[in-house]
């Protein structure tokens, strides 16, 4: 923009010298005189000071605008990282959110997974203990009955020894006789049977 | 000739005590006619004998019918039926004597019975025959009624449990 300034400036200026000096037909000499008097003229007015004050515009425009864009470009950057600040956010909340899903899921399974094996678990272990509790039952009852009989045997056993041991001979057989006589009697067929046969 | 057995004849012990009798009796005879009665005391007969012969009106002093005593005898020894009656203790001669009568008078008429003791046996008696064993003791009594006895042992028991 500086330098399109400058040269519309200098564009300028040649027009105007060469309109003053198209004015009327200029002579030879005049000729020369003129255009050393334009170079002259041009030098005078560009001159050093002039230069520097219009490189000091020059200098400042650029910096104006130097500095605008600056700021457009640090909004611009500073939108652009905001956009990226959210796109990269959403990418990692999307990101984890669906992780934390999967994570999620897989927790879910591996709790589904572990529920059912332990009610697997609890229904042998029930089956187990229904099976150990029945066997334990029967083998209790046969126990029991085992000693029961054991026991009334014994007891029986001795009674009867018990009896027999107490009464020894205290028994007359003169007290006895009718006991023996019907026992006799009671026996007497087998027995006769058995003497026939005998002799 | 057929004898009929006393009472006090029990078993074969008293038939060979009897027939031990008349044989002494027979040498004591052939003795006294050889020495012509001098110096000799007769034997002392024993009540088993004499009830013999009265049982069986048998004169003794006769020869003839000594033998046929001896020979009754040992026909007796050899047939007649034996049976084995064991008892707790010994059995008095009362009992023992009414036992025979029921014995001679139903089974047979000249059963011997050989007499022996089992204290084990409580009460009772025990039979035993040639082939068979007719157990009528206490003893075996208590044996037959045991399952009685359990029931009464069991429902004891079940009525102190409830």
């Amino acid at each position: 923009m500086v330098t399109g300034s400058l040269a519309a400036a200098t564009l300028a200026f040649i027009w105007l010298a060469r309109k003053v000096s198209h004015s009327g037909p200029p002579l030879p000499d005049t000729q020369a005189s003129l255009d050393k008097t334009a170079k002259n003229q041009v030098e005078h007015i560009f001159d050093n000071e002039f230069r520097e004050e219009l490189r000091n515009r020059g200098r400042l425009h650029f910096e104006k605008v130097i500095g605008e864009n600056a700021m457009f470009l640090q909004q611009d950057l500073r939108q652009t990282t905001a956009q990226l600040n959210d796109y990269m956010r959403g990418e990692i909340m999307r990101t984890l959110q669906e992780e934390f899903k999967k994570y999620e899921q897989s927790i879910s399974d591996a709790k589904q997974i572990a529920l059912q094996s332990i009610d697997k678990t609890i229904a042998t272990i029930d089956q187990q203990r229904d099976f150990l509790e029945s066997q334990l039952h029967t083998q209790s009852e046969a126990q029991k009955l085992r000693i029961i009989t054991q026991f009334e045997r014994a007891m029986a056993s001795i009674l009867n020894h018990y009896i027999v041991q107490a009464l020894g001979d205290q028994i007359d057989i003169s007290d006895q006789l009718d006991f023996i006589l019907a026992e006799l009697e009671k026996n007497k067929a087998d027995i006769l049977e058995d003497i026939k046969r005998g002799a | 000739m057929e004898l009929k057995l006393p009472l006090s004849v029990i078993g074969p012990g008293e038939i060979s005590r009897l027939q031990r009798e008349i044989t002494s009796l027979e040498d004591y005879f052939i003795q006294a006619q050889a020495s012509k009665g001098e110096g000799l005391a007769p034997p002392r007969l024993s009540r088993m004998l004499d009830e013999l012969a009265s049982t069986n009106k048998v004169n003794l002093l006769d020869r003839k019918a000594r033998n046929d005593t001896r020979t009754g005898l040992a026909k007796l020894s050899e047939t007649s039926p034996t049976i084995h009656l064991s008892f707790a203790a010994d059995p008095p001669p009362k009992a023992l004597e009414r036992i025979l009568i029921w014995l001679r008078e139903n089974i047979h008429p000249n059963l011997l019975v050989r007499v022996g003791l089992q204290p084990n046996i409580a009460a009772g008696c025990v039979l035993r025959t040639a082939n068979q064993i007719f157990d009528m003791s206490l003893k075996s009594r208590f044996a037959s009624q045991q399952d009685y006895l359990l029931k009464l042992i069991d429902g004891a028991l079940n009525e102190r449990s409830q």
